[in-house]
């Protein structure tokens, strides 16, 4: 069965080839193009999706895969820098997941955009192409260089599809802000990897065949030497030296650096703000964006390198914080948003927040479980909200909408599907997903750690708030009555768009069955599938990839405890919670014409309602700050540098002027000059040689 | 001989083109300047030199050796020859010569075969730069390139050409005199009777030193290394001795500024690495904290100059500062990545740089306006040209798989793991560039390309003919290439920058540590 | 026998003579004479000279500096008659425009 892992490439080069026909037949053959490259795209992420099952199916039964396939440079006297794949359960489930959302996205594309009439869409499906093949190549990749190639890759995919109605104002400042504040991100995650590089002389996640080594296993027997047992390794003590930090220290700053990206691309506080105006883009660009690609890659690549993360307890606990921060943060701005899409851009944001709890509170498996049911109730609420801003003739202002429930049935199930997964009812996904993570924080911050406990808490809040936006959404949309001519008349869908609904509304509903974690605490039974999926084999390298080996490390390089707590009712608070959100939001909002109660929130809403005035503070810091910064370097080098440059050549200019006066043309003046020198010189000669 | 003919090739085709009618002027130097393309591509694939030119244990490739002149007691030879470091930057200069004087038909249109002359004259003086090994001759090509650029910046320039023209020969020649002075004394005070740059520099590493005006080995070093620093700085070119550039391209016809910014610039890291930092590693070594303070300087400094300006040259021109930044600090990391990194991202600031002068020569040749604040939204109007822009300044950007990343990544390992004190916070400084550099190029992208369509301009703005697409894509195509597959070339850099590091690691006073290890 | 110093002194005069004509007069023609005068003051010297140390070249030499005054002179007037034409005078400071 080593077949399908031998395929692995193919899983990226698939959206990449569909890519490149969109862009050369696009330009050379556009006629020959069916639907303006959906048709490639469809089959590439097709093709994709199979192999992307079949990889799955090959690693459920045990065989997995990290080698290098291509030796991006060769360094015979230094480390050399190569592209690999490594597929384990993680990797391979989450291959699925971003397989089958840009699969599905590529169908809905159909109904969006070309039944839509839009215009230059060889580029669309060129970048959809592209974006798909940069995310599949992140994931499937085998070290950290080549995550931080793809990783920007991706970046620029965003750029170029958020922008993709460029003859508009908005879309292209959007677009110009995902990527530089992504950047800003990324400045810090490079300097990671070259850290990386310097301190352990590779960037493999995982060491297979002889000789190789990974870094997370490098960092933790130079942490254990540093605790007394082993050796550390040379060249990692030499560079401690360097440095001048322990080991401890010097790790804590590097996995800080590589976070910074993470943040960046995950939209955490305070690398957030480019997210909301990413809205801009075509919906079914922020459905891929927002559940499978870019941002999913910030908190995968904590998974990728969670043996290196659990190592460090103060890493943790800010990774922890920012996301328990995040998620209540975002959560609360999504409460007073007018826009359908501004709404589900708000949650995106909290829950990549409580993903990143999860993984700082040691809940690899939970973020990692609640990875994949984000991944699938985010992108049908993206793709319905997608479906409605079609019929609603894309208007996405719920005060227009109301009513849809009646006009568009299938989008209104799916889409509810989709929203009692994101609240977090019992027994749609996200409610497994976000209990187990709350639950792991609650454990191990209960264990003696009063910083996991606050992230906790704060996660806790943010549930109330998140049932609370969600069906403030819902209600908006769906139900009441219609409070505008489209909302009475809607454009109606194609099977294109009710299909990939559909999928996805019952994946929503039901992928949280894999890992029903009190089910299974109460009845004894094993059904927390997620877990032994993610447990990891014993007794190869690709152990170190597996949660056991992540709980040792927690337990013994980052001092994380779990306190004895049974699971109910930690999860009965926070579904008691969801629905005291959802129902105070059915209680104000529901019938036939609700009135804008946040309004009377008064000062607080216009803070809500202007994201705590973040992105004022950036625009001011490229503003107000940096580009006054700028002027006043050119107004120096212009004015210092160039004028003492410019001063030397005056002052040649300006004594040759005045010297050359002397020559004025005069032939008696310079017969009188030949004389008087004549004179000079035979006094001078008459002086020295002693004639007087 | 193959360097001979090369050269005669090259200088034999602007004698044609010279004689020519106008009419024919461009596409004759465009055919013409494909045999050296061809010569040099093949001269690449055949390439068996090994090592580094000037050091021991290494042979060259294509040499030539034979005497020419006598002076005094001093032995001039014409000595040519290729090793790793020259042999990329020779093909960049024959494929950008080609590249630019097809990207000046369009723009180009009086004394036709006067600017293809001067064009491939240029050419040529350039070839000889990069494969001159006697310093005589070396001197007289590196020199001789300033004629053609000072008379393509005067005659065919924008409006302020004179003082343009007139600010880039002076300030370099200069710089020149000082380099020239420093190194003459060196060798004067050098047991040596040739001006052969190999013997130089062997006889440098051996310490063969006579009469040193009685200054001493170490100070006479220390005095031609920065006398030489100088110099070379300026064509660099490094704050604070930059201020040239800007005007030299803003005025620069832009063929010429493609020329200047892919070619003439690496001259000046291309002999720093071989004069500085391969001749006197020790000198290097010892001041490495504040060439490397020098360099961190240019990168954020010129950096945030580019962000200020409004003409889109002006920005390239800026940024060209910024990156060739990076080079020196590559170039005194001192180790495999750091040195060999930096004559890489010779290579790809040259092709990426001329990609992005060339992008912005065809938007001036339709809108005749480079302003930021003029035109607005013209991915509409010519979209292929606005699809190669974004993929260029993605490139400058160091946007990973093309080549820009793969150089600024390679010297940031390298300086990463350098030696001297505090060279991660200078690194990490430096990379700082990064974040600026997506700062000026998105924003003037977003308002040039993107947006409703404007034009404060009275032309129409019309696509590009397809001879002004055909060399920019041909040049994305390189930089992805170079990109995506930079064993290309890397390998013959790394053998030829290998010696040099291993020479400064016993120069060195200190054990070189990292370098020992893995780095 | 004159001495030496006589014909030194008449030499010197006459130079002074010229030197003073080249430094006051603004016409070409004089600029000229005065030209003759000073060359001539050479050639005395060289007379006396080769008289006194009994060598011929001396003269020999002067024969050579008056064919030459003459060519001079030719060349001279062509020069003045195109001053002439050009500035309607032969005042030397007129013609100015030859500097730079």
């Amino acid at each position: 069965m080593a077949g399908a892992l031998e395929f692995i490439p193919a899983i990226p080069l698939l959206p990449f080839a569909s890519f490149l026909v969109a862009l050369l037949a696009g330009y050379f053959a556009p006629k020959l193009l069916p639907k303006g490259g959906a048709i490639p795209g469809i089959v590439a992420t097709a093709g994709s999706l199979v192999v992307s099952v079949w990889a799955f199916v090959t690693v459920s039964q045990g065989e997995y895969i990290a080698e290098s396939i291509y030796t991006w440079v060769a360094a015979p006297n230094a480390f050399s820098l190569h592209f690999g794949v490594l597929v384990d359960p993680l990797a391979a489930m989450m291959l699925v997941i971003v397989s089958l959302v840009a699969f599905l996205v590529h169908v809905f594309s159909l109904g969006y955009m070309n039944d839509e009439g839009e215009g230059g869409l060889h580029r669309y499906y060129a970048g959809l192409g592209l974006f798909t093949f940069s995310m599949l190549a992140f994931v499937v990749a085998d070290n950290l260089l080549m995550a931080f190639m793809f990783f920007e890759l991706v970046g620029l995919c965003s750029y170029l599809l958020i922008g993709f109605h460029f003859r508009q104002q908005g879309p292209p400042s959007a677009a110009k802000k995902a990527f530089l504040v992504t950047r800003f991100g990324d400045y810090f995650f490079l300097i990671g990897v070259v850290a990386v590089f310097a301190t352990f002389g590779t960037a493999r996640f995982v060491a297979t065949g002889e000789g190789a080594h990974a870094f997370p296993h490098m960092a933790e027997q130079a942490l254990a030497a540093v605790g007394g047992e082993g050796t550390m390794p040379a060249h990692v003590a030499h560079f401690l030296d360097v440095v001048g930090m322990s080991a401890q220290q010097w790790f804590s700053v590097v996995g800080l650096l590589v976070l910074g990206g993470v943040i960046g691309k995950s939209a955490q506080f305070p690398l957030h703000t480019w997210l909301p105006d990413a809205m801009e883009g075509p919906t079914p660009v922020s459905a891929l964006i927002h559940a499978a690609t870019m941002v999913a890659a910030g908190v995968y690549l904590v998974a990728r390198m969670y043996g290196f993360y659990a190592l460090l307890p103060t890493v943790l606990a800010i990774i922890a914080l920012v996301g328990g921060f995040t998620a209540l943060f975002a959560a609360t701005m999504g409460v007073v948003k007018d826009e359908l899409k501004q709404v589900l851009a708000y949650s995106t944001i909290s829950q990549y927040g409580y993903m990143m709890l999860g993984l700082g509170t040691g809940g690899y498996i939970a973020a990692s479980f609640h990875l994949l049911t984000h991944a699938f109730f985010k992108a049908l609420l993206f793709l319905g909200a997608g479906s409605v801003i079609i019929a609603m003739h894309h208007n996405e202002n719920m005060w227009d909408m109301g009513g849809l429930r009646k006009k568009m049935p299938v989008t209104y199930y799916t889409f509810l599907s989709g929203s009692l997964a994101l609240a977090g009812i019992v027994p749609f996904a996200g409610f497994w997903s976000k209990d187990e993570i709350l639950y792991e924080a609650l454990i191990y911050g209960a264990g003696d750690s009063p910083i996991l406990l606050a992230a906790y808490a704060m996660g806790l809040l943010a549930v109330f708030f998140t049932g609370f936006y969600t069906f403030r959404m819902v209600v908006l949309t769906f139900h009441g009555e219609p409070r505008s001519d489209t909302a009475e008349d809607p454009h109606g869908v194609r099977w294109n768009v009710k299909f990939p609904l559909v999928v996805l509304g019952v994946l929503a509903a039901t992928v949280g069955l894999v890992n029903m974690t009190p089910v299974a605490e109460a009845t004894g039974l094993h059904i927390e599938f997620l877990h032994t999926w993610l447990a990891g084999p014993e007794g190869t390298a690709f152990s170190a990839l597996g949660y056991e080996h992540y709980h040792h490390l927690l337990e013994s390089f980052a001092g994380y405890h779990a306190a004895d707590i049974a699971p109910f009712v930690p999860a009965a608070v926070s579904l008691a919670l969801a629905l005291g959100g959802a129902g105070l939001a059915w209680l104000l909002y529901s019938g036939p014409a609700p009135t804008k109660h946040t309004e009377k929130l008064g000062a607080a809403r216009t803070l809500l309602y202007n994201n705590y005035y973040q992105d004022e503070y950036q625009v001011w810091l490229a503003k107000g700050v940096t580009l006054p910064l700028a002027r006043g370097a050119d107004t120096f080098d212009q004015g210092v540098i160039d004028g003492i440059v410019n001063a030397v050549s005056s002052i040649s200019l300006f004594s040759g002027g005045r010297i050359r006066r002397i020559q004025d043309g005069i032939v008696s003046h310079y017969a009188t000059m030949l004389t008087l020198g004549l004179v000079a010189l035979l006094v001078v000669f008459g002086v020295t040689g002693g004639w007087f | 001989m193959m360097i001979e003919a090369l050269l005669g090739v090259t200088l034999l085709s602007a004698l044609v083109v010279m004689l020519a009618p106008d009419r024919i002027a461009g596409k004759l130097a465009a055919g013409l300047s494909l045999l050296p393309v061809v010569g040099s591509v093949w001269m690449f694939v055949q390439f068996d030199g090994s090592g580094n030119a000037l050091l021991e244990g290494g042979s060259l490739a294509f040499e030539t050796m034979t005497h020419w002149i006598t002076i005094g007691p001093y032995t001039l030879n014409w000595h040519v020859g290729i090793d790793g470091i020259s042999m990329p930057l020779v093909v960049l200069s024959t494929v950008l010569t080609t590249l630019a004087i097809t990207s000046a038909w369009t723009p180009i249109d009086e004394r036709q075969s006067q600017f293809y002359a001067l064009m491939l004259l240029m050419e040529a003086s350039l070839l000889g730069v990069f494969t001159a090994l006697d310093f005589f001759v070396w001197f007289v090509f590196w020199e001789f390139v300033l004629v053609p650029m000072y008379f393509l910046i005067g005659i065919w320039g924008g409006p302020r050409r004179k003082y343009a023209a007139i600010k880039f020969f002076v300030y370099t020649n200069v710089a020149s005199l000082l380099m020239f002075i420093g190194f003459m004394a060196l060798v004067f005070g050098l047991d040596v009777t040739t001006m052969d740059m190999p013997a130089i520099a062997q006889a440098i590493h051996a310490g063969q030193f006579g009469t040193t005006y009685g200054l001493g080995a170490e100070t006479l070093k220390t005095v031609a290394f920065f006398a030489m620093f100088i110099g070379f700085a300026v064509k660099v070119p490094t704050v604070p001795l930059h201020t040239w550039l800007p005007d030299a391209h803003v005025q620069a016809p832009t063929p010429a500024s493609v020329m200047l910014a892919g070619v003439l610039l690496k001259m000046g890291t291309y002999a720093l690495l071989r004069f500085n930092f391969t001749m006197m590693p020790g000198i290097a070594q010892q001041y490495a904290v504040p060439i490397a303070a020098l360099a961190v300087l240019s990168v954020i400094y010129g950096a945030m100059l580019a962000l200020a300006q409004r003409d889109l040259k002006r920005i390239v021109a800026y940024s060209s500062v910024s990156s060739m930044g990076y080079v020196i600090l590559g170039l005194v990391a001192y180790n495999y990545y750091g040195v060999g990194g930096a004559t890489f991202q010779m290579v790809a600031h040259g092709l990426i740089s001329g990609l992005m002068f060339m992008c912005v020569g065809v938007i001036y040749n339709t809108a005749h306006t480079r302003m930021v604040g003029d035109l607005s939204g013209i991915a509409d109007k010519m979209p292929v040209t606005a699809a190669v822009f974004i993929a260029a300044a993605f490139g400058y950007m160091g946007l990973p798989l093309m080549a820009g990343f793969a150089g600024e990544l390679f010297i940031f390992l390298g300086g990463f793991g350098a030696d001297f004190a505090h060279a991660q916070l200078f690194t990490a400084l430096a990379m700082f560039g990064i974040v600026i550099v997506a700062g000026y190029l998105l924003f003037a992208m977003q308002r040039v390309l993107f947006g409703p369509f404007a034009a404060e301009t009275d032309y129409d703005i019309v696509p590009a003919a397809l001879h002004d697409t055909v060399p920019i894509v041909a040049l994305l195509l390189l930089v992805i290439v170079a990109g995506t597959v930079p064993n290309v070339f890397y390998g013959m850099i790394q053998d030829a920058v290998t010696p040099v590091v291993d020479a400064a690691a016993s120069a060195s006073a200190v054990v070189v540590s990292t370098g020992g290890v893995f780095l | 026998m004159v001495p030496m110093e006589y014909y030194l002194l008449l030499s010197a005069a006459v130079f002074c003579i010229g030197v003073f004509g080249v430094l006051t007069r603004r016409s070409a023609l004089l600029f000229l004479m005065s030209v003759e005068l000073m060359l001539n003051a050479a050639g005395i010297n060289l007379v006396a000279f080769s008289w006194f140390h009994g060598n011929l070249s001396g003269q020999a030499f002067t024969l050579f500096v008056m064919a030459l005054a003459a060519a001079e002179v030719a060349v001279g007037l062509g020069i003045i008659l195109t001053l002439y034409r050009n500035f309607d005078d032969i005042d030397v400071t007129n013609a100015t425009t030859m500097r730079w």
